[in-house]
């Protein structure tokens, strides 16, 4: 005798079939098990409420056809979604790559020299280009270091052989660092100054995992009548703070540049072991990021400049010591080796 | 410089413990390298305290390597219950005044607001030593030369002594060498000891080095002088070399009875050079040639000779000799309270300076109305007499760094500095340089940062030898020469590939090269492998057009006119694949295909074919077009556009079929353009078909059939009678 926990059950039954099925084969086959008119389940549900007692047909009646509706109506919407999945005449396989001018990639060291471009540009620095190859004027005398000054051996110089025409004066050597080039700016131009000057600096260092005889700077210059250490701090926080992350720590220390007075080294939260101490921040928590200092009045002096009125701070960073930290690399070497299952792993 | 926490409590009661007092002085510039518990000496640290009698030391230490083997012994005991270790700090070149224990112990008690002690000292009558005579020939090297005379019983030094040594990094020798050398690391003056009886005419003579002169330094290596190098010498020979080394012949021996110290002050210029030219740093030099005390050097004696006396190694005879022909008197600095603010953006109070600057030893005069004569607060300035180991406090400003560290950097404010006026844009010439990356990165070459100098015989390939700049002091062949050209580079860089797996490989550099006519700023492309892989075909070696095409994107961006030519291809490329590019008729640059000696040169097989492309970027923004852009109305009238298929000469170059097309259309024809070009079956031997599209288009009406045939029949006239064309 047919209830209606007989309905319940072949309602669970069909939803279950259906929701394996995945062809329209099996639709059909479905539909005839269900529907069929000789052997359909339902079919024979209908025919088996004809026999029951008077009192239940028109109730079970009822739950009957509205399982019969009920799957019909699903099987329609089935087919439907089946044949909407149906690949068309003339479909493309949309999984092949696409053609097109691959894209070459952008070198680690430009991401991060452009990063930082971008963030000083946006405080108001203007970005300015020097020459690599200086004279001893612009690189050491006009910064503090006259000849046989004991900095001078800090950054031990590549020369040239013979001199070669330069901007103004012949120049005799590789620049060690970015800053003849703010001699330069502040030579033809009057403060206020705001400037920063990326490039390829050059020191007599051997290859190895962290050096390289040349390597990228980014070094910066502001000069007016009211700039103190305390916007040095400000500028190179925020910068920290957006080259990295915003909650990274900064601490300055004192430190010594023939070039500034007070000078200060920047440090940042290791970032390998977040401050906490391991081996690349050697245990301390920190890592050294950053050279800056109040320009020395004596550098003012000699591009012409009242060093009573004006005042002044600078700053340098090594492009590849970010690139490292924040690219995880271990080897500088990498940076100059151009190998391309390197380079690719930078996006355009 | 190795510091013994313990050694630094003879001078001020520092409590705090080896960490903190790192953490302490690191924050004002002394950067910690290193701690190390391991090898400390156990001198009780309050030397009012300390037995007089050598005996007294404790015997447990008189094996130092028993201290260092187990270093808790020393800690754990009782009676020396406070935490020692030697903190390792780098010391700036501007600080050698740092470069020892009283040094550290002045910033350690200005940290920390602690009075200072000293240490003690005999005092020593000036008055010339009856049988030593010392004659200073040469003040402007030496301006200040002070000696005394002992008499010593040479044998061990104390442990106490030598296990103080050992911990900052010092081997003791004997204890009249320990004496100089224990001098020297508390108090930063460098000491020397000769044997008296070893100096001939028992005479000290401070003279430059004679031609020719030579010495056998302490270290056994007999060393060549020049006259611009300081020694002390005795009536017939160097003995020393100034502020450097002394010589083996008058070092103290087993056997030495008397001893005639040295403690002098030398100009830092003259020990660098020195030092420099002998290849020798010292401890000594390395004190020298930063700057030392002027006022040191008899205060150096007498230490030395109390420490003599207490360790019953020697005793003075007779007094001091100082030779100090121009007395200086300290610097006096004028330091405004108004500057401290303008440098630091912070007022630090007035005590603060007082206190800090006093503790480090300035004399800080009372506070007075400053330049301005006015009674503000904020004019106030003070005298401060600089003390004379601070060789490097010249001006004001540094005074300002002394009150900036010890206020503390992290406590002064952030702020940002104003701006005034608007910022112009970037240099035009890294615009320039941004733009043809961004081109060359959507053409599908990566990016390469190769070393700007080269290998000799590498970059021979590439420019002439005389206009190679070669590097005077090299690191290596490897790095011998400036790059005359990217290219040497590049090719480094494609081989570098090439030897791991990558056969298809473009790279592109912007950088600088440098000949004997100058700097410039260059842009560079190798190219080498296949070009247009895709599943879908289209696969095919790189050719000179991927390169010619990418040059012509690159003027296209920068809105220069460039003309290709072949009468002057460089070496490096193979005639007949290459050509030179100019721009407003100067050298731009070139492309073509590399010559299989220069692909050889940098390590890839000469078989394989690369092609380049080098722009001056310079000579392109000579010529960058500088009329404002203006955009033209677009055309109103339809256009004609014609095809015609021409056999002609293969040699015939496809720019002088289309001059003779323009020589002789109207000005309606707007563009020519071949679409094809092709040589095999049907065309003969030595002869191409070469298809063009012609569009025509007036801007006044439209063009009729009639007239563009008349044009196309003119045309096809010309390339017959001109290049005995045969259309097919």
């Amino acid at each position: 005798m047919t209830t209606d926990s007989d309905i319940t059950r072949l309602r669970a039954e069909f939803q279950q079939e259906l929701a394996r099925l995945s062809s329209e084969s099996d639709l059909q086959s479905l539909r005839d098990k269900y529907l069929g008119r000789k052997s359909g389940a339902v079919t024979a549900l209908m025919k088996s409420v004809a026999s029951a007692p008077a009192e239940l047909k028109p109730v079970l009646g009822k739950l009957a056809n509205e399982l019969k509706q009920e799957i019909e109506q699903q099987l329609i919407e089935r087919k439907a979604a089946l044949e909407a999945t149906k690949a068309p005449v003339g479909a493309v396989d949309i999984t092949l790559s696409g053609r097109g001018p691959s894209l070459g990639h952008r070198h680690p060291l430009t991401i991060v020299r452009e990063q930082i471009e971008a963030i000083f540009t946006r405080m108001g620095y203007q970005v300015l280009r020097g020459p690599e190859i200086e004279d001893d004027y612009h690189n050491f005398e006009a910064l503090n270091m006259p000849a046989e000054h004991p900095a001078r051996d800090m950054q031990d110089t590549l020369y040239l052989e013979g001199e070669v025409p330069g901007l103004g004066r012949p120049a005799t050597l590789l620049r060690t660092h970015t800053s003849p080039m703010q001699i330069r700016y502040m030579e033809s131009h009057e403060p206020p100054v705001r400037i920063i000057v990326p490039g390829k600096v050059y020191r007599r260092d051997d290859l190895d995992l962290t050096h390289t005889p040349m390597f990228q700077q980014v070094e910066g210059l502001v000069v007016g009548e009211h700039v103190t250490m305390a916007d040095l701090k400000g500028t190179l926080i925020s910068f920290l703070h957006e080259l990295f992350e915003n909650r990274t720590k900064v601490l300055f220390r004192p430190s010594f540049f023939p070039y500034t007075e007070p000078s200060a080294e920047v440090f940042i939260g290791c970032v390998f072991c977040d401050a906490t101490g391991c081996p690349v921040c050697k245990r301390t928590g920190w890592l050294e990021i950053l050279g800056s200092g109040m320009v020395h009045p004596a550098v003012l002096e000699a591009v012409g400049y009242d060093a009573e009125r004006y005042t002044g701070f600078a700053f340098g960073v090594g492009i590849e010591r970010v690139a490292m930290l924040k690219y995880g690399v271990e080897d500088i070497r990498l940076f100059y080796e151009n190998d391309l299952r390197f380079l690719e792993q930078f996006p355009l | 410089m190795k510091l013994l926490v313990s050694w630094l409590r003879d001078f001020v009661d520092v409590t705090a413990s080896p960490e903190e007092l790192g953490e302490t002085l690191s924050l004002r510039g002394f950067e910690l390298a290193s701690m190390d518990r391991s090898a400390i000496g156990d001198r009780p640290s309050a030397i009012g305290h300390r037995p007089s009698a050598i005996g007294d030391h404790r015997s447990t230490i008189a094996d130092p390597r028993s201290t260092i083997a187990d270093p808790r012994s020393t800690i754990d005991d009782r009676q020396s219950p406070i935490d020692d270790a030697v903190l390792d700090f780098e010391i700036t070149a501007n600080r050698p005044d740092a470069l020892s224990v009283i040094g550290l112990a002045r910033e350690a008690a200005t940290a920390y607001s602690l009075p200072m002690r000293k240490t003690p000292r005999k005092p020593l009558p000036a008055a010339d030593p009856d049988n030593v005579t010392v004659t200073l020939e040469a003040p402007d090297l030496c301006p200040r030369y002070a000696a005394a005379v002992a008499e010593v019983t040479i044998g061990p030094s104390p442990a106490w002594l030598a296990t103080r040594l050992q911990a900052a990094g010092v081997r003791p020798i004997n204890n009249v060498v320990d004496v100089t050398n224990y001098v020297l690391l508390e108090l930063g003056q460098p000491l020397h000891a000769f044997d008296v009886d070893k100096l001939a005419g028992k005479e000290l003579r401070i003279r430059r080095a004679k031609k020719g002169e030579r010495i056998k330094t302490l270290d056994g290596t007999d060393r060549a002088l020049d006259p611009e190098m300081l020694v002390i010498a005795d009536s017939d020979k160097a003995q020393a070399i100034a502020g450097v080394m002394g010589g083996s012949f008058s070092e103290v021996s087993s056997s030495t009875k008397t001893i005639v110290l040295e403690s002098a002050c030398f100009t830092p210029k003259s020990v660098r050079l020195t030092s420099k030219r002998l290849g020798l740093k010292t401890e000594a030099s390395a004190r020298f040639e930063r700057g030392t005390d002027i006022s040191a050097p008899v205060a150096g004696l007498e230490r030395a000779v109390a420490l003599l006396e207490e360790i019953g190694a020697g005793r003075a005879r007779g007094g001091v000799v100082d030779r100090y022909p121009l007395p200086t008197g300290p610097r006096k600095l004028l330091l405004r309270q108004a500057r401290i603010q303008r440098t630091l953006g912070q007022v630090v109070a007035d005590t603060d300076v007082h206190r800090f600057l006093t503790g480090l030893g300035f004399e800080v005069g009372p506070a007075k109305a400053g330049p301005d004569h006015s009674a503000r607060p904020d004019d106030m300035a003070w005298e401060v007499t600089v003390p004379t180991w601070r060789v490097d406090v010249l001006r004001e400003v540094d005074l300002i760094e002394e009150v900036g560290r010890h206020y503390g950097y992290d406590r002064l404010p952030t702020t940002f500095p104003p701006l005034t006026a608007p910022t112009p844009p970037p240099a035009a010439g890294i615009e320039r340089e941004r733009l043809v990356r961004r081109i060359l990165l959507a053409a599908g070459c990566s990016e390469a940062l190769t070393f700007s100098f080269v290998d000799a015989a590498l970059a021979a390939h590439f420019a002439d030898a005389d206009a190679i700049v070669p590097i005077a002091n090299p690191l290596s062949a490897q790095f011998s020469v400036l790059r005359p050209s990217l290219l040497a580079g590049l090719l480094t860089a494609l081989a570098h590939n090439k030897n791991r797996e990558r056969s298809d490989a473009c790279l592109f550099e912007l950088g600088a090269t440098v000949t004997r006519a100058g700097e410039s700023r260059q842009v560079a492309v190798a190219w080498t492998g296949n070009a247009g892989a895709h599943w879908s075909g289209g696969r095919r070696p790189v050719d000179f057009f991927d390169l010619k095409g990418l040059v012509e994107r690159i003027a296209d961006a920068l809105q220069v006119e460039l003309a290709f030519d072949t009468s002057v291809v460089p070496a490096y490329l193979v005639r007949g694949r290459a050509a030179a590019i100019h721009a407003g008729g100067r050298p731009a640059g070139c492309v073509g295909m590399l010559s299989p000696a220069s692909v050889a040169s940098a390590g890839i097989g000469a078989n394989e074919n690369v092609y380049v492309a080098e722009l001056d970027l310079q000579a392109l923004a000579e010529m960058q077009s500088s009329t404002p852009l203006k955009a033209k109305a677009l055309p109103r009238f339809p256009s004609i556009a014609r095809d015609i298929s021409i056999v002609v000469d293969d040699t015939l170059p496809a720019a002088t079929v289309r001059g003779t097309i323009r020589s002789v259309a109207p000005n309606t024809l707007v563009s020519v353009n071949e679409f094809d070009r092709y040589q095999g079956k049907g065309v003969p031997e030595r002869r191409v078909s070469l298809s063009l599209r012609l569009t025509f288009r007036s801007p006044e009406r439209t063009l009729t059939d009639a007239e563009v045939q008349k044009a196309m029949d003119a045309i096809i006239a010309a390339l017959i009678k001109e290049h005995q064309a045969v259309q097919r």
